[in-house]
């Protein structure tokens, strides 16, 4: 009696709400609604879909433990690299995967930073993305090294070979720390996110384990406005300090190649250069895995088409980005007439890699120009593609920027075809599996979509109000 | 602490005073408790000098630095229970001894360390050789521990007991000598004396005793001419050091040709870019080293090697005698002007031809003769006697063996089943012969078939003595007790002589026999064979006899060639057949070395095998690619060969090298390439071997460390004209601009080593990179491997050619870590594992490498080396670090590198410190030239420099301040610690 | 003596700021507000000051960032100078990018300890017994009354239902 008396309450709060400019929840639910929609997943039983999924993933994460097994175990030789070229598929990989990440900390933290409603049901998807692409992303560093048992080495603590400590300017050291700090901070932002969540699945669950699990971590959370005032401060401060930190890690990835001495790396335009790709290829991965979850999870209601259409909007701008970085390297590399650096170029687009090049030019220039039609951005069927070969392309970018300048430097005489092995392409897999199996038991887990901000957002009537300017 | 109070006194009054002291210094980050040895005297280093880590890190860091990666070397280590006076643990002994890689007889210093010789050096004291080596016999060493090699004696395959095997010998012996039956001794060419002696007095013993000698690779075709027109069969001593003007026709002097250390030596002596500076014109079918230093090379058929020599002598003489067109592939007027130069350099020209035909043989005598060579740079007293093989002794033995006239067959140093063209004949004869002993040192393809094995010792185990060149005599000393249980073949040959005596004995009682009269130096024979012993060699002074008459019949020579030039006819889908020597294999006989199979041919860049050359345009005309296999039809012969396009071959000539296909080598050996000697048998009458060839859509691949072959027009390698460098015209050496540096300067410590390579002295030989390789314990890791581009050399030999690919000219750039001043390596370890020393070298702490590669990908010269698996110790790789014999032969001095980190170059940091460490505690400085890196020292053209500096007087210092000095990739400012001096050619443009 | 607390459930984020505004003109001291999500104004209206987190951040960052320098300058300068590609010990420009992670670094987690700390969040800390629904769909009132509050208790109630509440407790302790 007394809840459906709550509900129609509700339902008339519900619909004197003014409908905003862009209806980021379709047909505003009552705000328990939300709560049971978005909690079903953890307590449904999952569908023939999401087995499916799981099953491929952990099958293809399988094949990655194999192969880095057989690697540890044999020697990097397994792979195909050479006394020329050190790098190919690892460190490709590894870029690769961090620039994935910078998608979900730029949703959760920049947008924040600049109000973006719709970020508010992807943002805690897309940092959950995140920290899963920079686990795959930090496992090619370590896995590429001669000798991954001696890892530790690249920590500066006192020990017994005396004061033995690291080379501060060597910008794979920057990597480490810019990587942990990466993975630490979008830790602690996404958990910290999760807490008011928690606390409502606390007190949803009937008393058991579950409901034990959830109060532990919801830290004993209780809505107080209090703690609400801090809370969003906390949630502002470490999105200031997110988003100059998104920047830099890219930034130091670049430097990897950017402070190098090889034609073709050497450039700087690395830093702006890698982030634009980074964000590009990180809405890639995230319009991919939202337009699947979405459909397999029943949340077409808090993830709309409006959000795909915002989404393949900022990957229009940033492949735009790209594109421009693409012609300007071209146009420094003829312009600075450093015959050297001029060969590099020419050997990327007509060498023995031009393949290679030119499906990153098709990927990354041409099919983004697809979305400039508002007809292609709304529809899911269209954006899936779009979104793999965007991901395609930026693989390829990486791996044209690492080989294409290794194999042909500056002695002709060390001149050399690199060719990569099927425990490369193994590992590869491999990685995709972790990331995948990840994400899937993270979306059963775990409550996909921020719960509170989807409440805020649909019972807050002063959403425009100045009020909200203090957050 | 006593020598540093010799140096500055410190008193001190307690116990306490002097550990405060000490720990003092410690905290002043001197880590070390004791000074280390060179910090005491102070003459060199102040001992005020506090960089010890640096210093420590110098000294051990290549060694006891790595010792955690040297899991893979462990070995059974025994203290000695009376440990012989002469041998200091850790302190290498050297002996003077003669290589036996072939019968050239360099003189060598063999390194023995604890017992086991590790390294071989040429010895410079000794006459001829310059102190330079080879490839081969830099890895002859290698072959003394040898898994292959025969453990004892075999009596029909079985091992059995010297004493049986001696009596079944000397009875059977005894018998034969009982009815008149034969005795043959088929052997290699015997450059020692004393053996020579001793088969003389076989002969005498059994008076149906023959002795004939065979060399896979005959010289006999100079010696017969040289009986005809001088009345002498000698092969000459050639001397281009004294030639302004060398001709070679068909003769790689400086690679593979009769003594090529020795020459390589004259050579570059000759060629110093000076107005003396020799002009070298070669003509050559397939692109050789010495074609490759040519400063005029020409490609031709071996068939029209007849007409050239002819219409040379036409023009030197300057009358038509032979009346024969020249060569179709060579303009008149390139002859012209060869013979012009030839003409104006009359007694300080040479020619040299290598094609064993009398009639060749005899123009080119003509035409030294008449240039006046003769007795000046074409020596004919004294002589060569490096090569005494006669193919036509050896066919009449084959043939007296088939007709079963040979009761018994000794057979020393040869390996006809293999070498021989008849090799099936051979085998047939020696089915017949009742006694047939061989004294391989492994079971090889001729050993096989014969009744006793009887292994002779590794020349670093024997005794024994050579005459390379007559009146310069070289002694061979064991430097290691034998391995196994072998025996030399002298003291066999002698044991079954029924002499009592032993080699040694007989050996000391020759040289004092015949020897030590000769000599005026020493008076008492004991001292002189000391002395001998101790320094290696003998030089008697030859009596100078006037140089011979010419008396040899030109136009009867002309007559034969012109004969051969009509009867030589080849179809349109024909080529002319041409073998070579490479400079690693040779005739084959050290196939089962890992480092000679894995050292890039210095032209083709192949190494674990070879390719059939072919000049490009023909390749294309056939349609076939390299790697392709195609069969080769000569006469009843069928052969099937990879292609090999190679750029200078003479367009209708295909070449094949020697020394491969071997099938009882060894396992590193065994199915390598195919053997091209069978190619040799022919039809009597024609002298130009024709070959067809086949494809057989099949292919394999041929293992390349150098995949790429032009510059593309940078200016890695630098070159100019003789004309244009002594007018000082155009830039050769570095533009040295020197940018403002950013940053301070570091202080150097009170060393800078450093490297110049010149490149106008460097011929390509290729002895550095196996120097380098034994020095510094590098890891052999196989065809497969070398296919991925994961060769682990520490310098290599760039090559490139330039200009048509008919004819291009050649390049060669020995490369190895540059030791940069600004390191782009050392910038980007993130854990500190390369780092710059004090004294200017590049080091790498294996220990603290995780394997990153960075460094790799940012290293400009792409020197560095990355260990993918474990080399040592690992089946996967079973070569010589693989087995326990094996890896006796590595230097104690170096680590052997664990699997995932980088190596490189570390300018032989070790030497280095040894001879710091010496120079310290004998109280003196470091003198240049004191310390030798190993390429260095293997280099016969003494092309690389190593050197201080930061000593102005030193030869390094002075090179760098040469106007040919410049830095390779200078434009990136990191400031090498290595140079290169421009190439010179002599000739116009 | 007896101290009673008001609960007064709301189920409208309106209606809890209007009953708040109304509560403290008339100078009732509103204990606490307990809501599913953060309602725009209405710490404003409770009148709470604003968090002083952002200094914990500046000088967690300050701390992080004096430390890293020190630390770097510590080990490639003072400690064991080296000499790496001919740069100097004090390759000052080559500190700053771990320079400023650890600035973000240290910042980051002291704010969020900081926060957390303050909140009294923390692995088995209990929510308020009266929270209900607050994490669900209600917005929970709590303001307490007594001798010493300022608060009469039937004008609060008459207070809470002019702004429209759907329920009152009254919790004695």
């Amino acid at each position: 009696m007394l809840d459906t008396q709550w509900e129609s309450v509700a339902r008339v709060g519900g619909d004197h709400s003014r409908p905003a400019r862009d209806t980021w929840v379709e047909g505003s639910p009552a705000l328990n609604e939300i709560s049971d929609d978005i909690a079903r997943p953890l307590s449904a039983r999952p569908s023939a879909g999401w087995y499916g999924c799981l099953a491929a993933s952990t099958t293809a994460l399988a094949v990655g433990v194999g192969c880095v097994t057989y690697q540890i175990a044999t020697g990097i030789g397994t792979w195909g690299l050479n006394k020329t070229v050190g790098w190919a598929f690892d460190i490709t990989n590894f870029v690769f995967w961090i620039g994935i990440g910078h998608a979900g900390t730029l949703i959760s933290a920049i947008l924040l930073l600049l109000r973006q409603r719709w970020r508010m049901s992807i943002n805690r998807s897309a940092e959950a993305m995140t920290i899963f692409a920079v686990m795959c992303a930090a496992l090619f560093p370590l896995i590429h090294m001669g000798r991954p048992w001696m890892a530790f080495w690249v920590v500066p603590y006192p020990n017994w070979r005396g004061p033995l400590w690291v080379n501060f300017r060597s910008p794979l050291l920057w990597d480490v720390f810019a990587i942990n700090t990466y993975l630490t901070i979008s830790l602690v932002f996404w958990y910290l996110g999760m807490i008011p969540d928690f606390a409502t699945l606390r007190d949803r669950a009937a008393a058991g384990i579950k409901k034990r699990i959830y109060s532990l971590l919801s830290l004993g959370w209780d809505g107080s406005q209090r703690t609400w005032s801090r809370y969003e401060t906390t949630c502002v401060l470490l999105a200031g300090l997110a988003t100059p930190l998104v920047i830099s890690v890219h930034s130091i990835v670049s430097m990897d190649f950017a402070t190098s001495i090889l034609p073709g790396w050497h450039a700087t335009i690395f830093p702006p250069y890698f982030v634009a790709g980074a964000v590009y290829s990180g809405f890639g991965m995230v319009l991919l895995l939202l337009i699947i979850t979405r459909r397999v999870m029943g949340l077409e209601r808090y993830i709309t088409v409006q959000h795909l259409d915002r989404m393949a909007k900022v990957t229009l701008l940033t492949g735009s980005l790209v594109a421009f970085s693409y012609s300007s390297e071209f146009l420094s590399a003829w312009y600075g007439g450093h015959a050297d650096e001029r060969f590099v170029f020419v050997n990327r687009a007509t060498g023995p890699y031009a393949w290679a090049f030119w499906t990153m030019v098709l990927c990354n220039v041409c099919v983004p120009q697809l979305l400039w039609l508002r007809r292609i951005r709304s529809s899911p069927a269209a954006l899936l593609p779009i979104s793999i070969l965007i991901n395609v392309g930026m693989w390829f970018e990486r791996f044209v920027i690492i080989v294409t300048s290794l194999h042909r430097s500056y002695l002709p005489s060390s001149w050399v075809m690199y060719y990569p092995t099927s425990i490369e392409i193994g590992t590869l897999i491999g990685s995709f599996g972790l990331f995948f199996t990840c994400f899937l038991l993270f979306i059963r887990l775990l409550p996909m979509i921020a719960t509170w901000e989807i409440k805020g957002l649909v019972g807050a009537h002063g959403a425009e109000s100045p009020q909200e300017s203090h957050v | 602490m006593t020598t540093e109070m010799k140096s500055q006194p410190v008193y001190w009054k307690s116990l306490e005073e002097l550990r405060q002291d000490s720990r003092r210094t410690v905290s002043d980050r001197d880590e070390f408790a004791e000074p280390l040895p060179w910090k005491r005297a102070s003459p060199v280093m102040p001992a005020a000098d506090g960089h010890s880590r640096r210093d420590f890190l110098t000294l051990m860091g290549f060694t006891l630095g790595a010792a955690g990666c040297s899991r893979a070397t462990t070995q059974h280590a025994l203290p000695f229970v009376t440990a012989p006076e002469d041998l200091t643990p850790g302190v290498p002994n050297w002996y003077a001894s003669t290589c036996g890689g072939c019968s050239t007889s360099c003189s060598v210093l063999v390194k023995v360390r604890d017992g086991r010789p590790i390294k071989i050096e040429g010895n410079a004291e000794a006459p001829l050789f310059g102190g330079g080596t080879c490839a081969t016999g830099q890895a002859t060493v290698l072959s003394l521990y040898d898994g292959a090699r025969l453990k004892g004696p075999l009596w029909r395959g079985a091992p059995a007991a010297w004493q049986e095997i001696d009596e079944r010998i000397e009875s059977h012996l005894r018998a034969t000598m009982a009815r008149r039956g034969r005795v043959a001794l088929l052997s290699g060419t015997i450059t020692s004396p004393t053996t020579r002696d001793l088969i003389a007095r076989w002969s005498q013993h059994y008076d149906r005793f023959q002795h004939v000698v065979h060399d896979p690779v005959s010289y006999a075709g100079i010696r017969r001419a040289h009986q005809t027109c001088f009345n002498r069969a000698v092969i000459p001593h050639y001397r281009f050091d004294r030639a302004a003007m060398i001709v070679g026709v068909e003769a790689d002097f400086l690679g593979t040709w009769l003594s090529p250390v020795e020459f390589t030596a004259q050579y570059a002596r000759r060629r110093r870019p000076a107005a003396s500076m020799a002009h070298h014109v070669q003509f050559e079918s397939t692109m050789t080293l010495t074609g490759a230093n040519a400063d005029v090379r020409h490609a031709l058929a071996p068939s029209e090697i007849g007409r050239l020599v002819l219409s040379l002598l036409d023009r030197v003489e300057q009358r038509d005698r032979s009346r024969v067109d020249p060569p179709y592939s060579i303009p008149a007027s390139a002859l012209d002007a060869i013979a012009n130069r030839l003409r104006s350099h009359r007694g300080e020209s040479l020619v040299v031809c290598g094609v064993q035909d009398e009639a060749v043989q005899t123009i080119v005598a003509g035409l030294n003769d008449v240039l006046g060579n003769v007795g000046r740079t074409f020596g004919l007293s004294p002589s060569s006697l490096q090569k005494q093989g006669d193919e036509g002794e050896v066919a009449a033995l084959i043939a007296a063996m088939r007709r079963g006239e040979i009761d018994a067959l000794i057979l020393y140093g040869v390996n006809p089943a293999y070498d021989h063209p008849d090799s099936d004949a051979f085998l047939e004869g020696l089915a017949r012969v009742p006694l047939s002993v061989s004294f391989a040192d492994r079971v090889d393809e001729t050993a096989a078939h014969v009744h006793a094995v009887c292994p002779d010792h590794h020349y670093l185990e024997a005794w024994g003595d050579a005459e390379p060149v007559t009146g310069v005599f070289s002694l061979m000393q064991p430097a290691i007790n034998p391995l196994f249980d072998t025996r030399a073949a002298p003291g066999s040959l002698l044991k079954w002589l029924g002499e009592p005596s032993n080699w040694r004995n007989e050996l000391r009682s020759y040289w004092q026999r015949n020897l030590f009269p000769l000599q005026s130096a020493e008076r008492d024979f004991d001292a002189f064979w000391d002395s001998r012993v101790q320094a290696g060699f003998l030089r008697v002074p030859v009596p100078p006899q006037p140089s011979p008459a010419f008396v040899g019949d030109l136009d009867a020579a002309v007559n034969r060639i012109r004969e051969d030039a009509h009867a030589a006819s080849r179809g349109a889908d024909e080529y002319e057949l041409h073998l070579y020597e490479t400079v690693a294999l040779r005739d084959g006989r050290n196939a089962n070395n890992p480092w000679l199979q894995e050292l890039p041919d210095p032209i083709s860049r192949l190494t674990w095998g070879h390719g059939l050359a072919i000049a490009p345009a023909a390749a294309d005309r056939l349609g076939v690619r390299d790697g392709e296999i195609v069969t080769l039809i000569a006469d009843a012969h069928r052969v099937d060969v990879p292609i090999w396009r190679q750029p200078g071959q003479s367009a209708n000539t295909v070449s094949i090298a020697f020394g491969y296909g071997r099938t009882h080598a060894g396992p590193v050996g065994n199915g390598v390439g195919v053997n091209a000697v069978p190619l040799l048998r022919q039809k009597s009458g024609r002298r130009s071997r024709v070959v067809r060839l086949e494809k057989t859509g099949r292919s394999t691949t041929l293992a390349a460390t150098q995949t790429h072959h032009s510059t593309e027009g940078r200016p890695v390698v630098r070159e100019a004209t003789l004309k244009s460098f002594l007018g000082g015209v155009g830039e050769h050496g570095a533009a040295a601009e020197s940018l403002p540096s950013l940053w301070a300067e570091h202080q150097p410590g009170s060393h800078t080593w450093g490297l110049a390579i010149d490149l106008n002295a460097c011929t390509g030989c290729s002895a550095c990179v196996v120097a380098c390789q034994a020095e510094n314990n590098v890891p052999v890791v196989g065809k497969e491997e070398v296919g991925r581009s994961r060769e682990m050399h520490w310098i290599r030999i760039d090559r490139y050619y330039q200009g048509a690919e008919a004819a291009p000219d050649v390049l060669f750039q020995p490369v190895m870590c540059q030791h940069c001043a600004n390191a782009p390596c050392e910038t980007v370890c993130p854990v500190l594992a390369t780092v710059h020393s004090a004294d200017g070298i590049n080091e790498q702490v294996y220990n603290r490498c995780i394997g990153t590669r960075y460094c790799e990908n940012n290293c400009p010269y792409k020197v560095r080396r990355f260990n993918w698996f474990r080399y040592a110790n690992n089946p996967r790789f079973d070569f010589n670090m693989n087995s326990a014999l094996g890896t006796m032969v590595l230097n104690p001095d170096v680590v052997v590198r664990s699997r995932g980190v980088m190596e490189k170059c570390s300018l032989c940091v070790q030497r280095i410190q040894a001879g710091k460490t010496a120079a310290a505690l004998s109280g003196k400085a470091i003198v240049d030239g004191q310390i030798q890196t190993a390429c260095q020292q293997a280099c016969p053209a003494k092309a690389i420099v190593f050197g201080d500096a930061q000593d102005p007087r030193s030869a390094f210092a002075r090179l760098r301040q040469s106007p040919r000095h410049y830095h390779l990739l200078d434009e990136l400012g990191t400031r090498p610690g290595v140079g290169y001096l421009t190439k010179i050619r002599n000739r116009e443009a | 003596m007896s101290r009673t607390r008001l609960v007064a459930t709301f189920s409208d984020a309106d209606a809890v700021c209007d009953a708040v505004r109304r509560l403290r003109a008339r100078g009732v001291r509103v204990d606490d507000v307990y809501s599913p999500y953060p309602v725009h104004g209405l710490d404003r209206a409770m009148g709470l000051r604003r968090s002083r987190l952002p200094l914990v951040t500046f000088l967690g960052g300050a701390f992080g960032a004096v430390g890293a320098l020190a630390m770097q300058f510590y080990m490639a300068v003072f400690d064991w100078p080296l000499n790496v590609g001919g740069k100097p010990p004090n390759s000052t420009l080559a500190f700053v990018p771990i320079t400023f992670e650890l600035t973000v670094l240290s910042a980051g987690l002291l704010t969020a300890g900081a926060f957390l700390l303050r909140s009294r969040l923390m692995p088995g800390a209990q929510a308020a017994t009266f929270a209900g629904r607050a994490t669900e769909d209600a917005f929970v009132l709590v303001l307490r009354c007594g001798r010493d509050s300022t608060c009469d208790e039937g004008e609060a109630t008459r207070l809470l239902f002019e702004s429209g509440v759907r329920r009152i407790e009254e919790i004695r302790a």
